[in-house]
């Protein structure tokens, strides 16, 4: 009995550490988390895109889930960019203005997630668009300066 | 740039006198200019085309100037210089407003002005030089209906020290020669004219190969590799090659492409804002759609 409780303590420390190791790799550092977010949005933003561009039918569910994805991923860029995460490795693609300019970086984050949650708020095609080109926009108003051409 | 300054200095110090000489300024006679009736609208549909305001912007921090009109000093940083492109709204005194036809083609296809410079390359006349005079002077056409405002242009901010003076008048002659030909656009007969007129659009007006097309060593655009993509003119990241979109799986079709055009990342298409490609889109979503298609057309076409 003390031998198998002893065990199953150990599996539990194990498994605790495992845990941990897990959650290290889920927030390796902001620039993986960062990538990370914008991959998750690029994953909504395919979704609602395919619906703007008629290829999908209009669904309030999927638009709704894809809006409040993109506004819990996009809070995360706020805090993402730390003074030390300016270069990699890994790669990124973030320029040097994000620094210089922090305030208007995280006000147009903050748009984005505004957005983003209005976005989630779309019931009907008739509102759609114009949510599709803020949201897009917001995304666009961001890229145009703070992102370095990638390739 | 870095590579095309060294290659000045070079040039400057081995062409010696003559060569010196010979790096004025040749701008063409009045007499060469076609008679032409103007067409406004065509001149605003290729004043967008050509992305004129979106360099000749007001700086960043002038918050009273008006930002729909072309009355410059924005900031464009580059390893060659700090450059501030003037005021082109058609004020007499600050502006272009006192140009002739012929001033205006010389300094937007032979990047000469009127007072006898050379203009920096970073003003794309490499490009506006396969345009053609009624193209160019419809450009001029509907500038000259813009609002004039006053605004005193900015000498470039030169590496190294290099003299503006001496650069302008005689300098980047020296360049001319050896990187910059003169040509007008030669469509191909082989292929339909939507096609031809993309390949218009796309070489001339557009200027894309100023930032797509990689460099030679003495910088000028490297025909034999058209598009292919390079290092930003800017001096970070790199440029997109836009040949091959459809292989590489960038865009599915001529309408996919047409339509990343027009809306850009607002239908998701997110490889179009970043290294000054949002301010292109943005021109182009402006286009009639016949524009786009061409431009799309020829695009998808690059093997």
């Amino acid at each position: 009995m003390k031998f198998e409780l002893k065990v199953s303590a150990r599996a539990a420390v194990l498994g605790l550490a495992a845990a941990s190791v897990l959650a290290t790799a889920a927030t390796a550092g902001p620039i993986e988390d960062r990538q990370q977010a914008m991959k998750n949005v690029g994953k909504a933003m395919g979704q609602l895109a395919a619906i703007a561009k008629k290829e999908a039918a209009f669904d309030a569910a999927v638009v709704k889930a894809a809006g409040e994805s993109i506004a819990e991923n996009a809070k995360v860029f706020k805090v993402n960019f730390p003074e030390d995460s300016k270069d990699g490795p890994p790669e990124t693609w973030a320029k040097a203005e994000i620094w210089a300019n922090m305030d208007d970086f995280n006000m147009k984050a903050d748009k984005s997630v505004e957005a983003a949650m209005a976005m989630a708020a779309v019931t009907d095609e008739a509102n759609f668009g114009a949510a599709m080109g803020a949201l897009g926009g917001s995304c666009k108003a961001c890229h145009e300066d703070y992102r370095r051409p990638k390739e | 740039m870095k590579r095309a300054i060294a290659a000045l200095i070079m040039l400057a110090g081995t062409a010696g006198a003559a060569g010196w000489i010979s790096a004025a300024p040749e701008p063409r006679p009045a007499a060469t200019m076609a008679a032409h009736a103007a067409d406004v609208e065509n001149g605003k549909r290729l004043y967008t085309a050509s992305g004129c305001l979106s360099c000749h912007l007001p700086a960043k921090d002038n918050k009273e100037a008006d930002r729909s009109l072309p009355s410059g000093g924005m900031a464009l940083h580059t390893p060659a210089g700090t450059f501030y492109p003037p005021n082109i709204t058609p004020d007499p005194e600050t502006g272009i407003g006192g140009w002739s036809d012929i001033d205006f083609i010389n300094a937007v296809k032979l990047g000469i002005s009127p007072d006898g410079r050379h203009y920096l390359p970073a003003f794309p006349y490499t490009s506006y030089s396969q345009m053609s005079d009624a193209d160019v002077l419809d450009i001029k056409a509907y500038m000259d209906t813009l609002t004039p405002v006053k605004a005193a242009n900015r000498e470039p901010d030169l590496p190294l020290g290099l003299p503006v003076e001496a650069v302008m008048r005689r300098g980047l002659g020296l360049w001319k020669m050896a990187a910059f030909e003169p040509v007008s656009f030669q469509p191909d007969a082989s292929k339909d004219d939507v096609w031809n007129l993309g390949a218009y659009l796309v070489t001339g007006p557009g200027h894309c190969g100023e930032c797509h097309t990689p460099r030679n060593a003495v910088m000028a655009m490297d025909e034999g590799r058209r598009l292919a993509g390079g290092p930003h003119p800017e001096g970070v990241g790199n440029v997109p090659s836009l040949r091959s979109l459809k292989a590489r799986g960038r865009y599915k079709d001529v309408n996919d492409l047409a339509t990343a055009l027009e809306f850009g990342e607002t239908l998701g298409y997110d490889k179009m804002s970043s290294g000054g490609m949002g301010a292109v889109q943005t021109n182009m979503s402006k286009l009639p759609p016949e524009d786009r298609i061409a431009i799309a057309t020829y695009l998808m076409s690059l093997e």
